[in-house]
């Protein structure tokens, strides 16, 4: 298997691979016969207004059809988002954006502040996180030893994220105009996915490279820093454990 | 194979009289006042848009709540389950085409449809329904929606659509390709 597409499997180990959202531009009924062929189930297919991108979720993945779709996803002819289990998850994520409805609304200065505060303060957890450009906003992930249950997950995302809102407040900056969400969201685990590392802007072809402390890297840089983070920063439970009590005792 | 694809509310079902004649409740976990519930409510039945930029509206919350409750009390037409049937008899390949935000509706919309019997193949999100159509070789949408109406031939699609008031104000044009019905059993005919 090829090296990239190993580290992803081994990086989202901890998440479903039975069913998947693909992004792609493949479509038609001998597209959707062939990706069915071995039981795979369309749950739905949608086709989105921007350059006729379509997306589609699918259930009852084998581990054939899930390895396929992430040599595709690597070599960037797909985009692969990946859901939550519904009980318990060895990881976790935070989506911050700016709080707009349009993508070419102008850029704010928050966001960036926002992420590396946030990054700050799981980073003292013994939380280091992997920051990944997303669109206009960020996915923060956090990889877990062990499975930990989705409302202690969330609880401890909110209480984080709150945190790091109060700090950029503390700096005279709006945080209102941000935007987050937190992954696994107990109301919503089995419906909403998301991106993967290694994504590209499936129109104009822009890899998602991570934001380092020091800047956005570039594409081989960023997956050299994803295999550093598969190898060394996997958070361990009791670390995790100090972590929650700590935020949950000042929060 | 013959394909056709079929819109779902206010098509296959009774869902704009749904959401004009409940009594929808307030609920205080909407953490919206009740003036504003009342002012959302009345946006949302008169399909009007927020006009605000922000994505952490409550409208957006509180219209998924009023459409995932009118999705599950609408009422399928007698003669749209009759339809559909015969083309599931009649070998077609059924392809529901919604606006519906499958994401958050996914299994309600299922449920609803095995609750009234109605077959299908697949089930797709498209904005543009006309587009769908056209990129996936798709002659035929049976669809209620102004803009399939309007734009049918644009996209070389035959349009059905259930005859509703909104079809026939002044200044609503009708592509060539578009015909209006009354009832399914004249849809059937013209395929």
């Amino acid at each position: 298997m090829d090296i990239k597409a190993e580290w992803i499997k081994n990086f989202y180990s901890g998440l479903p691979r039975d069913r998947i959202k693909l992004e792609t531009f493949g479509h038609g009924f001998d597209f959707l016969e062939k990706m069915s062929a071995d039981g795979m189930a369309l749950d739905y297919g949608e086709l989105v207004l921007c350059k006729d991108l379509h997306k589609y979720k699918f259930s009852n993945v084998p581990e054939h059809g899930f390895d396929d779709m992430l040599l595709s996803h690597v070599h960037k002819q797909s985009n692969v988002c990946l859901y939550f289990h519904e009980n318990a998850n060895s990881l976790f994520a935070f989506n911050l954006d700016k709080d707009h409805k349009f993508d070419d609304a102008p850029d704010i200065p928050e966001l960036t502040v926002a992420v590396n505060l946030l990054r700050g303060i799981l980073s003292s957890l013994g939380c280091e996180p992997m920051v990944i450009a997303s669109g206009k906003g960020y996915h923060i992930w956090c990889r877990l030893g062990s499975p930990e249950r989705n409302d202690h997950l969330y609880d401890f995302m909110v209480r984080t994220m709150a945190k790091a809102l109060h700090q950029l407040h503390i700096r005279g900056l709006d945080h209102a105009r941000i935007f987050t969400r937190f992954y696994p969201d107990p109301r919503t685990v089995n419906k909403i996915s998301l991106r993967i590392f290694g994504s590209c802007h499936m129109s104009s072809g822009l890899f998602s490279g991570i934001l380092a402390e020091n800047g956005l890297l570039g594409e081989e840089t960023s997956w050299r820093a994803f295999e550093e983070h598969l190898k060394r920063k996997t958070i361990d439970e009791p670390v995790f454990q100090a972590a929650y009590k700590s935020i949950t005792a000042s929060s | 194979m013959n394909t056709i694809a079929i819109d779902i509310d206010d098509t296959l079902n009774n869902y704009s009289e749904i959401l004009h004649t409940t009594n929808f409740a307030f609920d205080e976990n909407y953490n919206i006042s009740r003036d504003t519930f009342d002012r959302y409510l009345e946006m949302i039945k008169n399909e009007k848009a927020d006009r605000g930029d922000l994505l952490s509206a409550g409208f957006s919350f509180l219209r998924q709540k009023i459409n995932g409750e009118c999705y599950q009390s609408a009422v399928a037409r007698p003669d749209a389950v009759e339809f559909m049937q015969w083309l599931r008899r009649k070998g077609w390949r059924i392809v529901i085409c919604t606006h519906r935000d499958l994401r958050r509706t996914e299994e309600i919309t299922r449920k609803w449809m095995r609750d009234n019997r109605i077959p299908f193949d697949y089930l797709f999100i498209a904005v543009d329904k006309l587009k769908f159509c056209k990129k996936w070789g798709i002659d035929y949408l049976v669809d209620d929606h102004l803009f399939s109406v309007r734009f049918a031939d644009q996209y070389g699609v035959e349009v059905f659509f259930p005859t509703m008031a909104k079809h026939e104000g002044e200044g609503v044009r009708h592509s060539s390709l578009a015909r209006g019905f009354t009832s399914f059993n004249e849809v059937r005919l013209w395929i």
